[in-house]
């Protein structure tokens, strides 16, 4: 297994470095120089020259590839020329906010996808099976952010069951810091009225979020159990007497979650691409919204960092699902 | 407790303690304001001059005069007044004393003389209105109230530019100097003012959030205000529905002042916010490329001016909320001239141009592109309204969407310069050299004020003397003839004069609207329960 997890973690070096490469080459190809927005709304051109040679922005674009390369390789992803701040702080600060985000959306995909579609395939071809099939195509099609829209006008505006936007409410300070995750870091400092605060705020982005997830979890998992209810063992469990439910949640499912544990790792890298528009119609302070922002105002080096860091993390977890994998079904494990 | 009775439990309690949470999310602060405005890139007053940081700098730091009220009137707030030599190149200013930075130091005439010095060598933002009449050897401090500015040549506008000067504490920013710097790293994240309101830092994420609280011992006293506002929370929110719910929510006390037109009848009918609506000093124009054929042809520029539904455009898509704006000055400024005609929407009209041009020689048949800034929607909006009109009269107009930054840099070159784009020109310094001056004088090509590439050799000479009198009664006359003269050469095409629209809640009182700022002033502010 460990040769395994370090294999895995080789092959994500050149990834990365491919990555880089292609992001810088995107971001920098076009004709892309925020000297001139840098530099302000009434500069001279030689303000903007200054701006420009400040910056490194006049060096060919393979030496500026050079310096980022290098930059990286000490671990200095380089300042926001927007915040003037180092990029890796600014990301520091929003990526907690996008991780426990996308966490909840993923957990709560599986939690309510794994078993819908476990019994979509114990029902196979019932009302429900056609039902959950109709529910996830929907889930799959619907555009987050008009449904981000429709739950924020329910749930916040009509019903006033659950916060608008945000985090956490305003003029309230946040948890004491300890992981940045607000539900986590509450409930180790034992203050579950802020856990109960950012619960309340994470419900609906996170269930936006989780939609299309959800639907492609149960969808899979519907697959995997009907193909895995098809193979002898589980007749012979059948014939040997062991209890339906058993088989079907024990077996069964643990044979056919293989799937879905995959798809769960593309999922993650998904989600939190998605998070964008989530992001930004609830007003969740992540790394979404900061990349939007920095696209907009051309702030390069945080788009290669913000690409850099999902980047990793994104194959960081499908390491684990790998790991995972290698655990539900260890001929993977064995095959390396 | 069996596991599975041990997790109902804590379930349980969860959704009581989120739903617990509902009355009290629902209910702002009474004495603190949620102000639901962009904050700037960062908080170095000299890195950028949008107006997100006015929003931000007229609060926490002070400028040597101020721009108050609407129209906005130019009002002395550091300085006690200032004189000018006969020779318009000598500007006297002196300063008000007792005025206490927040770490409690008093701003003198040094700290002014030092405030110039960064903005010009920082050459960044705001040093743009001053770096063609400014060098550091003209600025002196004779004596602790007394600053001087030695022109290299007569610049009338210097003065109505004071407001876009932060002064700045000397004794915060120099420890924090990196590698000659000016301290704009640390700035980027820290203030050194003597604003009505402080910033707490530990609260600051960029664009996103900044806490202030007020100070108590600002120079002007709080005698004007009996209920001022002691914490404003600033909260930046992305999307344009997400705002404008949690001003109907009562989450936050205002939107932005662009407000879309359709949600402003959304606003007006709840029970909890209304609609602040100010004629503002803010151009939508949109631009062509003078030197690019055909736009080089006067015709044909007439033809695109004759073609643009002004009415359909103000009217539909903006239901009204905007004034008809002939020229290039704001119509509710001094300089643009009170008969100037505006150009009527009349396809006939433009036909007649467009053949004339044909007959000129004009490639009127080449498509033509016009780049939208793809997170403005009314630029998308203004540019289909054209497209529609040039397809009757044989046009054919391609949108292509881009963004500010992209399309600032490639106007520095007339040839990477697009046919035509769409943009605003806000009010930055409050007078027609911000408009008018900047966007034609020929001195200016490269920068995107001046990004239609107009030359003339005339309108050149007049903005030239405008800009170099100190009489205001001979300046007007000149920029009604350079108005007059750039409208007859359709050097470009100018749709409105914005009406700033802002959503507000009922609780909050004491908004007074500055174009400058766009009346982001807290310290007139008070809230209501």
């Amino acid at each position: 297994m460990t040769r395994f997890v370090l294999h895995r973690l080789l092959l994500t070096i050149p990834a990365l470095v491919g990555l880089l490469v292609l992001t810088f080459i995107m971001l920098r190809v076009l004709p892309n120089d925020p000297s001139a927005a840098l530099a302000g709304e009434n500069a001279t051109p030689d303000q903007i020259a200054a701006v420009r040679k400040a910056y490194g922005f006049d060096e060919p674009l393979w030496k500026q590839f050079v310096i980022y390369v290098r930059q990286v390789g000490t671990g200095d992803l380089g300042n926001s020329i927007i915040s003037n701040r180092p990029v890796i702080r600014d990301i520091a600060e929003r990526l907690p906010a996008t991780i426990e985000l996308t966490f909840i959306s993923l957990l709560f995909a599986a939690c309510v996808g794994i078993p819908l579609g476990t019994l979509a395939a114990v029902w196979y071809q019932s009302f429900f099976d056609h039902a959950m099939r109709v529910v996830t195509v929907a889930g799959l099609a619907i555009a987050s952010f008009w449904f981000a829209i429709i739950l924020q006008m329910i749930f916040a505006m009509e019903l006033d069951w659950l916060p608008l936007r945000g985090r956490f409410p305003v003029g309230l300070a946040a948890p004491w810091h300890i992981t940045g995750f607000y539900l986590v870091d509450s409930l180790l400092t034992l203050r579950f009225d802020l856990f109960g605060k950012a619960f309340a705020h994470i419900l609906m982005p996170a269930f936006t979020l989780s939609l299309a997830g959800l639907a492609s979890i149960a969808r899979f998992t519907r697959a995997g159990a009907l193909e895995t209810m098809q193979k002898e063992f589980v007749h012979y469990a059948e014939a040997a007497g062991y209890a339906r439910r058993r088989i079907v949640w024990v077996y069964v499912l643990r044979n056919s979650v293989v799937g879905a544990t995959t798809q769960i790792g593309l999922l993650f890298g998904g989600l939190i691409s998605s998070a964008v528009a989530v992001e930004a119609i609830f007003d969740w302070p992540g790394v979404g919204s900061y990349a939007v922002n920095a696209i907009l105002t051309s702030d390069y080096k945080a788009v290669l960092a913000v690409t850099l860091v999902v980047g990793l993390i994104y194959s960081i977890v499908n390491i684990l699902v790998d790991v995972v994998h290698a655990w539900l079904d260890p001929r993977v494990a064995e095959k390396l | 407790m069996k596991r599975r009775t041990f997790l109902m439990g804590s379930g349980a309690a969860v959704t009581v303690a989120a739903m617990g949470n509902r009355v009290a999310l629902a209910q702002p602060m009474p004495d603190e304001l949620v102000w639901a405005d962009d904050l700037p890139g960062n908080l170095d007053p000299y890195s950028v001059s949008d107006v997100p940081m006015q929003g931000y700098m007229i609060n926490v730091y002070d400028t040597l005069y101020v721009n108050k009220e609407n129209p906005p009137k130019l009002v002395p707030w550091l300085a006690t007044g200032h004189t000018i030599s006969d020779d318009g190149l000598t500007v006297t200013v002196k300063l008000r004393e007792g005025v206490k930075f927040h770490d409690g130091s008093s701003l003198t005439s040094d700290d002014v003389v030092w405030s110039f010095h960064r903005l010009l060598n920082v050459k960044k933002g705001p040093a743009a209105a001053f770096l063609p009449v400014l060098d550091t050897n003209g600025i002196t401090a004779p004596d602790p109230t007394t600053a001087v500015f030695k022109l290299k040549q007569p610049y009338a506008p210097f003065v109505a530019a004071f407001p876009l000067v932060a002064i700045l504490n000397r004794r915060q920013i120099e420890p924090n100097i990196k590698d000659n710097d000016w301290g704009q790293a640390w700035l980027a994240s820290n203030s050194a003012g003597s604003g009505c309101y402080i910033p707490d830092i530990s609260t600051y994420q960029p664009v996103q959030q900044l806490d202030m609280k007020r100070n108590h011992d600002h120079f002007m006293g709080w005698t004007h205000n009996t209920s001022p506002i002691e914490i404003v929370r600033r909260r930046s929110i992305m999307e344009t529905t997400t705002r404008v719910n949690a001003l109907i929510k009562g989450d936050v006390d205002c939107t932005d002042s662009y407000l879309p037109p359709d949600q402003v009848d959304r606003v007006l009918a709840s029970k909890t916010a209304t609609v602040s609506k100010n004629q503002t000093m803010r151009v939508m124009v949109l631009r062509m490329n003078n030197k690019k054929p055909p736009f080089d042809n006067r015709n044909f520029r007439l033809a695109m001016s004759h073609a643009f539904n002004y009415k359909g455009f103000i009217d539909g898509v903006l239901k009204g909320y905007a004034v008809r704006n002939a020229g290039p000055i704001p119509v509710n400024l001094w300089g643009s001239p009170t008969d100037l005609a505006p150009y009527d929407f009349n396809l006939d009209t433009a036909k007649d141009y467009l053949a004339k041009a044909k007959a000129e020689g004009a490639p009127v048949e080449r498509e033509i592109e016009i780049q939208i800034q793809q997170h403005l929607a009314q630029t998308t909006q203004a540019a289909q309204i054209l497209q529609q009109s040039l397809r009757k009269i044989g046009v054919n107009l391609k949108i292509v969407a881009n963004l500010w930054p992209q399309l600032v840099s490639s106007t520095a070159k007339a040839d990477t310069t697009p046919d035509m784009w769409a943009h605003w020109v806000s009010a930055y310094f409050i007078d027609p050299e911000n408009w008018i001056g900047q966007m034609y004088d020929s001195r200016f090509h490269g920068t995107w004020k001046a990004s239609c590439w107009y030359k003339n050799d005339k309108v050149d000479a007049l903005l030239r003397e405008a800009r170099h009198l100190d009489d205001q009664g001979k300046r007007q006359p000149l920029y009604e003839e350079a108005s007059r003269i750039i409208v007859a050469d359709a050097a470009d095409i100018w749709i409105y004069n914005a009406i700033e629209l802002r959503g507000i809640s009922n609780r909050l009182h004491g908004f007074e609207f500055t174009p400058i700022g766009s009346g982001a002033d807290f310290r007139t502010m008070s809230l209501t329960s």
